[in-house]
């Protein structure tokens, strides 16, 4: 007992020391700020793997390269994301066929490795289908290909791992779990550089098993597929013992294999190879499970980019039905002697799922997004509700709202609306440019003007948006020059100083002043110009591959300062960075003063500060190198010495960063898994998950006006954090506070109504930002007991109305849409919705008066009408004297119905125990009857049914249609206003009458009786709010 | 020293109460929300006025010990009931004629199954024959909670019976019911996770209310709404259960 003390004495005294030591967080006081996503999903993005329920064909799983897991419910019509919390770069997804419904397993890190793949970080499992999930290790494996779970134990999986693509690593191979991914034994393993690209298991007996291995490996400058490791095993005891299955296969080296077993008989299996010999690539097929492979097909459809479309699937009842990935997909209905294409559909195919019980039903995984066909392919349509869109860039213009630009991996360049009537669609977006977009810029001050780029900038495009010219402006080798070398990304931006300026990095710093019409050169070779690093022709291995995507010894990044144009910082892929103070006249080589970056680590980013000329930071990748350490050094000093600001707390490796625009110590950086904040310079950071998938940021952006954070994601479209400047006022004092109301600036009331988007239910609709007056503030501690409460008071304290207060630890926003309380209204038989119209509130200040428990906590704030508005000052006071008058009439009306009803009731009721009253008393019913049907709608429904309308439903008409508009009412308005309000005046004049006389006899005869009075509320008490 | 003692005490029964059972923490937690009190209790009423864009709107929502239940709300003086429970029929007012109307067969089958759940799931998931597991711990809010998995036997999902599942968040420190999310189980929202958070504890005769209650999808915006007043054991006019549609 006494060492246990003793331990827990000492465990105790370091619980203060942490505490004091413990940073501030921004993720931990996150609360209501979240990030919004804008998509776009109409060209969607790439689509790794498409697993189905076995005999549910409601349940759809896709697995993403960069955007995660997505599970539909309806067969493929929409799908949902399960899987945002964990890495998004996914590899293949499983569901146990002893529990589809709940046993689902997935393998991060994409098997189809171009260049701009990403990496893995292991295995998950869900036992609840999707809702919550585990990290079953295998963390180092980098990209797992396959997982075969035993259909009769659900505690026995094979995985198959292709490993590292950029070094060597002794985490791949085929591995085994026999206690439900607990531990796990790699059970075939052929050497560091050789990874297993595909693990399939025998329909009928799961103790057979084939693993095909490739031998493989990327740099950032050349791509080798094949050697004399690759090959195709077999096992027939679950694993234990392996033999190469090559009978009939072609001699020498190989590159990738795929492999298929049909669904329907074990026997059967279907091999594309690539193969030494061009001759030999092609479809193999083997009809006793393995023993002999005969040759079938070497169409171009079956061998093109192995490394890409590496994928055979075979239909669930018919062994000869065979479906190959490829640029286009290619099928077979004989067994693999000849293939015709799939249909009309985005190019790039990597996976194929039949629904097992109809095959005619097929998805199709392509670069664009999944593909749904109810003819086999036949015909194709897209699911559009997928916003696995891959940026590499973003930047962002003035308007307002201000729209993004960017472009994609394998789907073009846009640009399209931060907001947008009814949230941002499909439609909203605009095309411009063509192959894989890179970086787009809008031109700083003719917003019609747009450059773009396809992939190793062979073109650059200048669009004018308006007349829908184009012009290619890309910058050719001079006279002498060597040939330019272009990254894959191109280097490109435009100028914060001269807007009709351009900057395009090969391996030297293009200028032009003039829009791109004319390049000048203003920088030699600022790259180490490593002439072993510029064979891209070589590329490839077995299968040239020199598409552009390894270029390399290029300029990566172009930073002007915003304080000094002369001041140009350059980052290279291979790893320099290069500073001028003189517009281009003379260049320093700065890298050697990083002190502890690892040579030639590709610069990714380099970020020139906004608060000071001399200060940059520089943000290195080393991933291609096979190095996931986050590299972000900080120079006060024009680069003279650096100081690394990342810190273990940044998980993965970073690409892109930003600071904010008032604050210097707030600094963003995006990582391969999500984006982190720190809050004081560098020196902490921690991770940020409101709606922030842990997904790549290839490009963050901050808008100068809005404070946006505009985050290009690579598989998750744009994210934006909407003032993301808020985080400034997050310090640690803030946790000895009660409550902290954070400053606001006014908000304007925007006049911008709309009649909504046009998407269809099954569309992507990227969300828009807050439009409301926000009321933020900080909690230190969450309030869960006691009473919490706020209400929100004008200028001369006047109450307005109430809100509902958030309670978490942290940031809450509470919202409000400017709406005053409506007017009593009148009760009918039905209801009329216009008359419950509530008036926008007038621009001034206002307070809101929080409650909690006995403390009372007040914050004033502002709000303004829109600068941009085409009415004036007397125009609103107009609709605002109008808009009051009918808010008046609307409550008198109310009271006069009230009161008819009221006496309406005593005198039935009097009528019950008096069935022989006078006559007056009939006669006062009926004139009561009669009067209330001239206001309100005694009969009908509240659809086709409606009774005609009454005055009731006229005057909310007017009202709710001068109340929402922001400008002065209509001479017609106007004469209807004047029309209804003299009618309310007769019919008031009428129930006057109605009380002198027949009232006031009723009265009497109550009086007479001794009976109580009917009791009429004042008009003050009535009106009084609930 | 003796306060290094009693913070070493206090850190270790911190870390003993990791081993607590989810049977532990839910009783701890019936405790907190009042315990035996409950068993005197038959009825709650709990109305607010609801204030959304500008218009008001008196709500209240009557909940039995024996399952029957309504919500009404008042517009323009007309009374518009919603998700009554008469014992027989679950049942709402349609908005544009007015009358009464049953829900589909699911929603009843699922109702009287969920009849006895007073005053919450929790209370008594023993008798109902529902089992309850500890999943660990999660933050919610930033409150740490202890995460219970309810496993409710099935439910309807359109004329299929499918696992009923609900989880339970508990505050490790004060026991209070944080928050409950279940998966919504069709329609365009399938398959993401409805949660309701509980706040403004207040005692009302003995037990705990949480007077704020706040609803939405996991991870985006919610709304709330506050009571005003929450009686126990009201007195409730007993036709106003009662479905009048035939």
């Amino acid at each position: 007992m006494k060492s246990i003390l003793i331990t827990i004495a000492a465990l105790a005294m370091t619980l203060p020391f942490i505490a004091q030591n413990e940073a501030f967080m921004a993720s931990d006081y996150a609360g209501d700020l979240r990030a919004r996503h804008i998509g776009p999903a109409l060209m969607s993005g790439r689509i790794s793997d498409i697993e189905g329920h076995p005999t549910n064909s409601q349940i759809i799983w896709v697995g993403t390269a960069g955007g995660g897991v997505w599970k539909s419910g309806d067969g493929g019509l929409t799908f949902i994301p399960v899987f945002d919390e964990y890495c998004q770069s996914i590899g293949a997804v499983a569901l146990d066929p002893a529990d589809p419904d709940n046993n689902v397993w997935v393998g991060t890190g994409e098997v189809w490795t171009r260049n701009s793949v990403s990496i893995g970080d292991g295995i998950y499992n869900s036992k609840d289908g999707g809702k919550s999930w585990k990290n079953m290790g295998l963390e180092k494996t980098d990209r797992i290909s396959s997982i075969k779970i035993h259909p009769k134990n659900s505690s026995v999986i094979y995985v198959g791992a292709l490993g590292a693509l950029w070094g060597n690593s002794p985490h791949r191979g085929v591995y085994k779990t026999v206690d439900g991914g607990k531990s796990w034994e790699k059970i075939l393993f052929v050497n560091e550089t050789t990874g297993c690209s595909e693990l399939i298991m025998d329909p009928q007996n799961p103790d057979i098993l084939y693993a095909a291995f490739w031998e493989f490996r990327r740099t950032a400058y050349s791509f080798s597929s094949g050697g004399t490791n690759s090959g195709l095993y077999k096992s027939t005891d679950g694993g234990k013992t392996w033999a190469k299955i090559h009978n009939g296969f072609p001699e020498g080296k190989f590159g990738r294999i795929a492999v298929a077993v049909a669904p329907s008989n074990g026997n059967i299996l279907y091999s594309v190879i690539e193969a030494e010999n061009d001759k030999q690539k092609g479809l193999y097929r083997s009809d006793d499970a393995g023993k002999s492979w005969k040759f079938m097909n070497g169409d171009f459809g079956l061998v093109v980019r192995p490394f890409y479309f590496s994928r055979i699937t075979i239909d669930p009842k018919n062994p000869d039905i065979v479906v190959k990935a490829g640029l286009f997909g290619s099928l077979s209905r004989d067994g693999g002697k000849s293939f015709g294409s799939l249909g009309s559909m985005h190019a790039d195919i990597h996976d194929i799922w039949f629904d097992p019980n109809d095959s005619q039903k097929m998805f199709v995984a392509t670069d664009g997004g999944v593909y749904r066909s109810m003819n086999m392919g036949s015909t194709l349509q897209m699911v559009e509700c997928l916003p696995v869109s891959q940026f590499y860039h973003v930047s962002v213009d003035n308007r307002d709202p201000y729209y993004v630009y960017g472009g994609l991996q394998d789907n073009n360049s846009w640009f399209g609306p931060s907001s947008s009537p009814g949230g941002v669609e499909a439609r909203d977006w605009e095309l411009v440019g063509q192959g894989d977009g890179f970086r787009v810029y809008p031109h700083p001050t003719k917003p019609q003007i747009v450059y773009s780029e396809m992939q190793g900038a062979e073109t650059v495009w200048r669009y004018d948006t308006e007349t829908r010219q184009i012009k290619v402006v890309k910058p050719f080798a001079a006279d002498g020059d060597p040939k330019l070398r272009f990254n894959w990304n191109a280097a490109m931006t435009t100028s914060l100083h001269q807007p009709d300026r351009l900057y395009i990095g090969s391996q030297f710093l293009h200028l032009s002043n003039d829009m791109g019409n004319t390049w000048t050169k203003i920088s030699p070779d600022l790259t180490t110009n490593d002439k072993t690093k510029q064979n891209q022709a070589d590329s490839g291995g077995l299968s040239a591959d020199n598409s552009g995507a390894e270029n390399h010894c290029t300029i990566f990044t172009i930073a002007e300062s915003p304080k000094n144009e002369k001041t140009i910082w350059i980052g290279t892929d291979d790893g320099l960075v290069q500073l001028t103070t003189d517009g281009g006249k003379t260049w320093a080589n700065v890298t050697a003063n990083i002190i502890g970056l690892p040579a030639n680590t590709w610069c990714y980013h380099i970020e020139a500060s906004r608060f000071n000329e001399s200060t940059a930071y520089a943000i290195f990748d080393g991933h291609t190198r096979n190095d996931y350490n986050p590299y972000i050094y900080k120079t006060t000093d024009f680069g003279k010495t650096w100081t690394s600001i990342a810190t273990p707390e940044i998980k993965t490796f970073v690409r892109s960063f930003q600071e904010d625009i008032t604050n210097p110590d707030l600094l963003f950086a995006g990582s391969e898994m999500g984006l982190y904040i720190s809050l004081n310079g560098g020196k902490n950071w921690s991770k940020f998950t409101n709606k922030m998938p842990a997904v790549a940021i290839h490009y963050l952006e901050m808008h100068p006006k809005t404070h946006d954070l505009i985050a290009a994601t690579h598989g998750r479209g744009i994210i934006i954090l909407d003032n993301a400047d808020l985080l400034s006022e997050m310090k640690p004092e803030l946790l000895q506070k009660q409550v902290h109301f954070f400053k606001s600036e006014p908000t304007i009331m925007s006049e911008k109504t709309s009649f909504g988007g046009t998407s269809t239910e099954h569309q992507f609709v990227g969300s828009n930002p807050s439009d409301n007056a926000q009321i933020i503030y900080f909690l230190p501690k969450r309030h869960t007991f006691g009473k919490m409460t706020m209400e929100l008071f004008d200028a001369k304290g006047n109450y307005v109305t109430k809100l509902e207060p958030g309670k978490q630890k942290g940031i809450n926003v509470v919202e409000w849409g400017f709406s005053t309380r409506s007017p009593k209204s009148a009760k009918g038989k039905t209801l009329s919705g216009a008359s419950l119209f509530s008036p926008r509130a007038e621009a001034g200040k206002y307070k809101v008066r929080l409650t909690k428990g006995s403390d009372v906590f007040e914050h004033e704030f502002e709000i303004q009408y829109d600068p941009k508005s085409p009415f004036t000052l007397s125009e609103r006071q107009t609709q605002q004297k109008v808009t009051r008058q009918l808010y008046d009439s609307s409550e008198d009306l109310a009271y006069l119905v009230y009161q008819i009803d009221t006496y309406d009731e005593a005198v039935e009721a009097y009528t019950k125990t008096h069935p022989k009253a006078g006559k007056h008393i009939g006669l006062l019913n009926s004139k009561l009857d009669n009067l209330r049907d001239q206001l309100v709608v005694t009969k009908g429904d509240n659809y086709v049914g409606q009774g005609e309308p009454k005055l009731r439903e006229k005057l909310g008409d007017i009202f709710s249609t001068i109340g929402s508009y922001y400008g002065a009412p209509s001479t017609s308005q106007l004469s209807t206003v004047q029309t209804l309000t003299s009618e309310l005046e007769r019919r008031k004049t009428e129930f006057d009458k109605i009380k002198t006389v027949e009232i006031k006899k009723f009265e009497a005869d109550l009086n007479k009786e001794k009976l109580p009075a009917v009791n009429i509320k004042s008009k003050e008490e009535f009106l009084k709010p609930e | 020293m003796k306060t290094i003692i009693t913070t070493a005490l206090l850190t270790f029964l911190t870390v003993m109460s990791y081993a607590q059972t989810a049977d532990q923490i839910i009783n701890e937690c019936q405790e907190a929300l009042g315990g035996k009190n409950w068993d005197k209790i038959n009825g709650m009423k709990m109305s607010t006025v609801i204030e959304q864009g500008g218009m008001q709107m008196p709500m209240e929502i009557v909940s039995m010990r024996d399952g029957r239940t309504y919500s009404k709300i008042t517009i323009q003086g007309m009374e518009i009931i919603q998700g009554a429970f008469d014992g027989e029929v679950v049942w709402s007012t349609n908005f544009m004629t007015q009358k009464p109307e049953k829900a589909e067969t699911d929603d009843l089958e699922n109702t009287k199954r969920a009849a006895k759940e007073f005053p919450n799931p929790l209370a008594n998931y023993k008798e109902l024959g529902y089992t309850a597991t500890l999943e660990g711990q999660e933050d919610v809010d930033g409150v740490k909670c202890h995460k219970i998995k309810l496993d409710k036997k099935t439910h309807l999902v359109e004329g299929k019976e499918v696992p009923n599942i609900e989880y339970h968040f508990i505050d490790t420190d004060s026991k209070a019911l944080i928050m409950t999310e279940m998966e919504i189980p069709s329609g365009e929202m399938k398959g993401m996770m409805m949660q309701t958070k509980f706040s403004d504890y207040q005692e009302v005769d003995g037990v705990m209310m949480p007077f704020s209650n706040s609803y939405g999808i996991k991870g985006e915006e919610s709304q709330s709404i506050t009571f005003q007043k929450i009686e126990m054991n009201p007195p409730v006019d007993a036709e106003i259960f009662k479905y009048k549609g035939e």
